[in-house]
Order: structure tokens, then sequence, then C-alpha cells
């Protein structure tokens, strides 16, 4: 019985590790979402940020090793995470650079950055790589791992902290449950937090007060695009270590989701990021049981509507054309698809 | 009181379409120079690929070749148009709902069911293409109503929720095919060859330029007409333009909020009858999802006016052959055209050329005392 359960809570562990993993790009986009949204700038690029910073990570660390052949591999992988960073940081300001300055709807503006993701990467694939599918053909280093030694005596544990071969969980993996602390002090204990607030809950207003807006918005849009790219590396430098043409997959989509299901909140946020790791792995589950490939892969897309129907089962509905008097009513401001864009 | 987008933002600036694709092809024509061992003949190809080659010699008269790819111009360009007016009625409404694809995959799949089931029983053309647009027209509208209730209801994001039914419908369309519809004679899965009584006549020899061409003035015409001269045309139009108006004069605006959703799906719908009873013929499980992406291109170039549609859907399409052309006689791939439609789109919606603050005498303020641009966004 007690062998029994600690296979049990060994299984338990692998689940919650499988979760961990599948959830963490999904987290990095969601929080970068959450920031861009509140500072009432919807992103809807986030897919398309991931998938740019995911491939000029795996670029910039292949190109190092290249260019600099001494260099060892670890230092290697951080110069592609600074390449893709630094990449989806332009993207990012491109953008910005659309909606705030030349008065570009940004959702439609967010919707072209998307497009303008998967050609570019899949161009440049196929221009430096010469295939079209994946960078298979190079090796590419990943991320390290931090191992947390002294636990071998307890097998659930050490599978819970280290993870899958004793290895140790991808150092974005921690760094995305700390960029959730990290976010939610920025938001709701600092001036700056304050400020983005104020600038996503009446510009006029924050403008009067003395807010720099338009620097805010940008600030909001840097840092999604930041964070929404730190999800994009773990894919291509942690969770495998290559790049696939729309390795994103719609996770950034799902992000978007998630902030919505978490009520705004960076631990809502959390929590709806969870949901969407933990159906992606319950899908995986299923795929051993005897059901269609099909139904499968219907389960996270429905667990997300589900989420969607249960977050705002509750809410007076928005339509997403209130304007900002009814957002006084409910307390809390709907996504800012309002029209007043199309008079400014 | 109430302006329409189309007439009041593209009125003023006649030159800013020609501009926007221009300054896109510029930007797309420096990055193939940056990667290109032959940029000027990948855009020669590019730009003049998608052509019908004609030619005269002494010998043979009158010649007309690569009409095949000129058709296929055509093919394209129909389906666009359907998926443009799917998308754009929508977006009159302020909805960004991105579900012409779920619902062109389901309606195909209606289409082809009903064409199999009715054709198989015997039925003349007269029987079986009227109800087979019906059946994919109940779909489209359906699958449409969803994401217009989820928003109406529960408030959800139509972005999301569209993706998501996006994602389920190519799923549900691949499992109804491979459990049910397969044909196991085919040696891949795919639905049976639609009866000829299903298939819509053929116009130009070697391609599937149909008789759906003749549709398209109409189905425009419809959606123009349903804009202009109906009620929830009317409603649909003033949601998008004026929300708080529509509210205050106590239009229904969660009722128009779902119908522009499911009358866009209406439209995807004929799309979905074109791509299975003209182009295809039967439907293969790996058909390819992200024409609803396509779609949305052609309705922000069109500035969402059913008119335009048809133009830029042609526009777009030439893009789409001359880059398969580009392909195959260059090394530059044609996802390079993605990379020119997203900046066709970004330079489209800007509202200016340079920045508000880049006047010179903004510029001077700026330097003397840096602080907040006056305007609020």
């Amino acid at each position: 019985m007690s062998l029994d359960l600690a296979g049990w809570t060994l299984f338990a562990a692998t689940i919650v590790v499988a979760v961990l993993r599948a959830t963490t790009p999904i987290l990095f986009a969601a929080l970068g979402g959450l920031v861009s949204d509140l500072a009432g700038s919807i992103n809807v690029a986030l897919e398309g940020l991931m998938l740019i910073a995911a491939f000029f990570g795996v670029m910039g660390a292949v190109y190092a090793a290249q260019w600099w052949p001494g260099l060892p591999g670890w230092a290697c992988a951080w110069l592609g995470c600074a390449a893709g960073l630094a990449a989806v940081l332009l993207v990012t300001a491109t953008l910005g650079f659309f909606h705030l300055e030349l008065g570009a709807d940004l959702i439609v503006a967010g919707i072209a950055v998307n497009l303008l993701a998967a050609g570019l990467t899949v161009f440049l694939l196929v221009t430096l790589v010469g295939d079209k599918g994946s960078t298979a053909g190079l090796s590419s280093p990943a991320l390290p791992s931090l191992h947390i030694p002294g636990l071998g005596g307890l097998p659930a544990l050490d599978m819970l902290i280290n993870g899958e071969g004793g290895h140790g969980h991808h150092v974005l993996v921690y760094t995305a449950f700390l960029a959730v602390a990290a976010v939610w002090i920025f938001l709701s204990r600092t001036r700056y937090g304050a400020w983005l607030r104020a600038v996503g809950e009446n510009p006029q207003a924050a403008l009067g007060a003395g807010i720099p807006v338009k620097r805010m918005r940008y600030v909001a849009l840097l840092t999604s695009g930041l964070l929404a790219g730190l999800g994009g590396i773990y894919l291509s430098m942690g969770y495998l270590t290559l790049f696939q043409a729309d390795m994103t997959a719609g996770r950034g989509f799902l992000a978007l989701a998630a902030v919505f299901l978490g009520a705004r909140r960076p631990l809502g946020t959390l929590a709806a990021a969870l949901l969407f790791g933990a159906s992606a792995v319950l899908a995986t589950q299923l795929g051993a049981l005897a059901l269609p490939t099909q139904v499968v892969y219907m389960v996270p897309p429905f667990v997300t509507l589900c989420a969607l129907v249960f977050a705002g089962r509750h809410k007076p509905a928005r339509t997403g054309t209130d304007t900002n008097t009814d957002t006084k009513n409910t307390g809390r401001k709907g996504p800012p698809i309002s029209s007043e864009r199309l008079s400014a | 009181m109430i302006q329409d987008t189309a007439s009041s933002a593209a009125a003023p600036r006649p030159w800013q379409l020609p501009a926007a694709i221009a300054a896109a092809l510029l930007v797309g024509f420096g990055i193939t120079v940056l990667v290109s061992a032959e940029p000027w003949r990948a855009w020669l190809a590019l730009l003049t690929g998608a052509l019908p080659d004609i030619r005269f010699s002494d010998a043979e008269g009158w010649q007309v070749r690569r009409l095949v790819r000129f058709g296929s111009v055509i093919e394209e360009a129909i389906t666009l148009t359907f998926l443009g007016l799917a998308i754009a009625i929508p977006f009159r409404a302020r909805q960004f709902s991105l579900g012409a694809d779920g619902q062109m995959f389901l309606s195909a799949l209606a289409a082809a069911a009903v064409s199999l089931a009715l054709g198989g029983m015997g039925y003349g053309a007269f029987a079986v293409l009227p109800a087979a647009f019906a059946a994919a027209v109940l779909t489209g509208f359906t699958w449409g109503l969803v994401p217009g209730w989820l928003k109406a209801r529960y408030g959800a994001n139509e972005i999301v929720t569209t993706l998501m039914l996006n994602l389920i419908a190519v799923q549900l369309y691949r499992l109804v095919i491979t459990q049910w519809m397969n044909d196991p004679n085919a040696g891949f899965l795919t639905t049976p060859v639609l009866p000829a009584a299903a298939l819509l006549p053929n116009l130009l020899p070697r391609t599937n330029v149909s008789a759906m061409l003749f549709l398209v003035p109409f189905v425009v015409l419809g959606a123009g007409l349903l804009l202009t001269r109906t009620t929830v045309g009317y409603e649909i139009r003033t949601v998008g333009q004026a929300p708080a108006f529509a509210r205050q004069v106590g239009m229904p605006v969660k009722r128009t909020v779902v119908l522009s959703m499911a009358l866009g799906g209406i439209f995807a719908a004929f799309a979905g009858v074109h791509v299975s009873n003209a182009l295809l013929k039967r439907l293969p499980v790996d058909l390819t999802p992200g024409m609803a992406f396509e779609g949305l291109v052609v309705a922000l170039l069109a500035r969402n006016e059913p008119r335009a549609i048809p133009m830029a859907a042609f526009l777009y399409a030439y893009l789409r052959a001359g880059a398969q052309a580009m392909e195959r006689t260059s090394d530059v791939s044609r996802e390079v055209v993605l990379v020119i439609q997203a900046f066709i789109i970004l330079f489209v919606v800007s509202e200016r050329l340079l920045p508000a603050t880049w006047s010179p005498a903004r510029l001077l303020q700026w330097v003397r005392a840096p602080r907040a641009p006056k305007e609020a966004r």
C-alpha cells in the first residue's frame, strides 16, 4: 500500500512538473498582456512577439557560437537570449510607434505584428538555415537549469523540485514565477505602477494629473514585449532546444484569455495560466486513452471557452463597445476596444 | 450625425492606400535586398509572375500561356472576397471577430455532406446546389452566433473566443472526415469526390474558375445593401461608430453585436462552398487553416467597405500568386509576402505619415523642455 502511495505521489509530482513546464510560456506572455492591458493598451501581438523572441534567441545563440568559436555554450545561450530580447523590444517599439505616434489602431496593428512575426521568422529561417520547418539541423544551446542538491532521499520531492531526470527546473521557470511577484510589486507598490494603472483607467484624468501618458504606454508595451519575449525564449531554449515554424501554437492568445480570466490581477492571471497549462497536460494525458486525437486537441480551447464563460457569469455583459461611463458602474474597465480611437 | 468609417476616413486621403502599398512593398524589397543574391529578379517575378503570358509570333499567331496561374488568382480572389466580407461585417460593428476560418471549415463540411447525401440519392443540380448553399449558410450563421452570444452574454473577448472556436472547428472538421466521411479508396484521408450535380459549372478550362464568379457581384451588392439599406445594417454601423449614442437612443446593442458576427458567418459560408464545391471538389483532411487572416488583410485594405473588397481581394490574390512564382524562380521564399502584408496593414491603419510631435516647432519645444506631449494617445 505504501509503495502504491509512493508511486502515486511520484506520478502526481510528475504531473505537477509537467504543468509547470506547460504553464511557464503562457504565464510570461499573460503577465505581459496584463501590464499593457492595465495601461489601456491591449496587446494582441503577444503571439507574434513570442515567436520573434523564440526565433532570434536560437539564431543569436547559433551565430554567437559561429562568430566566437572559443565561447563556452552557456555564454552563447545567454547571448542568444539577449538577442531574442533585443529583437522583441525592437518589434514592440515598432508596434508602439505605429500606435502611439502614427495613430494606428492597436488591435489591428497587433494583428499585423502577428502576421509579420509568422512571415519574418519563416522567411529568415528559409534564408539563413535553408529549412522551412525548423532549426533541427543546427545545434542550439539551451539556457541552464537550476539543480537543488540533497533531495535524493525523497524521490517525490526530488521530482517536484528538480524535475524529471533530476536536472532541476529551467532557469526561466523560476523567473516566470518570480515575475509574478515582480509584476505584483510593480503594479501595486511603486509609483510607476500606479501611474500605469491610472493611464489605463482614465487617460484624460491621468494627463491632467501630470502623468506622462504616452511614455507610460510605451513603458507598458515594451514591458509586455519583454515578458512575452521571455516566454518565447523559454519555448525555443528550454521547452525545446530548437525553433519551429509557428511553435507558439496559440499560446499568446491563451495568454490574452488568461488576463481576462484572471480579472486583470497578477495572482488571478497566474491561476488562469496554471489552468491553461494543466489543460494542455490533460490533453497529452488523454492521448494515452483510445480517444481520437482531434478530440484531445479540442480540450484546451474548450477549457478556455468554459473558463471565459465562468469568469463572465456574474458580471453584467460588456459588449466591448462600452464607454468609460459604464466602467465606473462595473468597477472595472472593459477591454479598450472602444470606438474612441476612431475619433482620435 | 453618424458618418461612415469608410467614406469619412478614405475620402480626404485618396493617396493613402497606394502610398501604403508602395511603402510596404519598399519595406519588403529592403528586406529582400538584405538576404537575396538576386533581389531584382525575385521582385520581377513577384510583381509580374501572376500575369498570363500573351505572345504573338508569325508561325503560331496569338498565344496565351500560363492561364492556369492567372486562373488561380481569380479562384483565390473569389475566396478572399467572401472571407473579406465575413471579416468586414463584424468589423463595422467594431467587433474584432476572427472566426471566419472556423465558419468556412464547417460550412465547407456541411456543403460537402449535403452534396454527397443528396447527390448520392440522384437529385439534379437544381436541388443539390441550393441545398448545399443553404446548409453552408446555416452552419456559418450558427457558428458565428456562438462568439457573438459569448460576447453579449458573458463579455468574453471576441478575439480570444473566435480563435478558440477556430481551433475547435478545425478539429471537428478533421474528426468528422476521419471518422465518418472518409473515402477508403482515396489513399489519403479525404471525403469521396462530390457528385457532378453538386459542382458549380466551370468557366475556364484547366482551372477551377467556376460560375461562382457570377455570384460574387450579387453577394458583394447584398453585403453593401445589408449595411446601408437595412435596419440591422444601420444598427451595425451605429454600434461600431458611436456605441454610446446607439445605447442612448435605445438600439439593441447586444443583439446587433451577436448579429454582426453571425451575418459575417454567412459570407464565410460562401467561401466554404467555393472551396468544397468548386475548387477542391472533395474535402481533404489537411485543408490548411489560416485563410481568415488573409481575409482580414483584404477587409482592412478595403476599409471594410463591401464595394472595395473584390478589388482588394484581387490585388492580394495577385500578390500571393506572384509570391509563388518568385519562390520557384529565385532564392526568396514566399513568406516575404506575409511581411509585406503586415506592413500594408500597419501603413493603411496609420492616421499620419509622421508623428504629430515631429513638426519643427514641436521638436524645438521638445528639445527645450522635454515633457509629455499634449495629446493623450
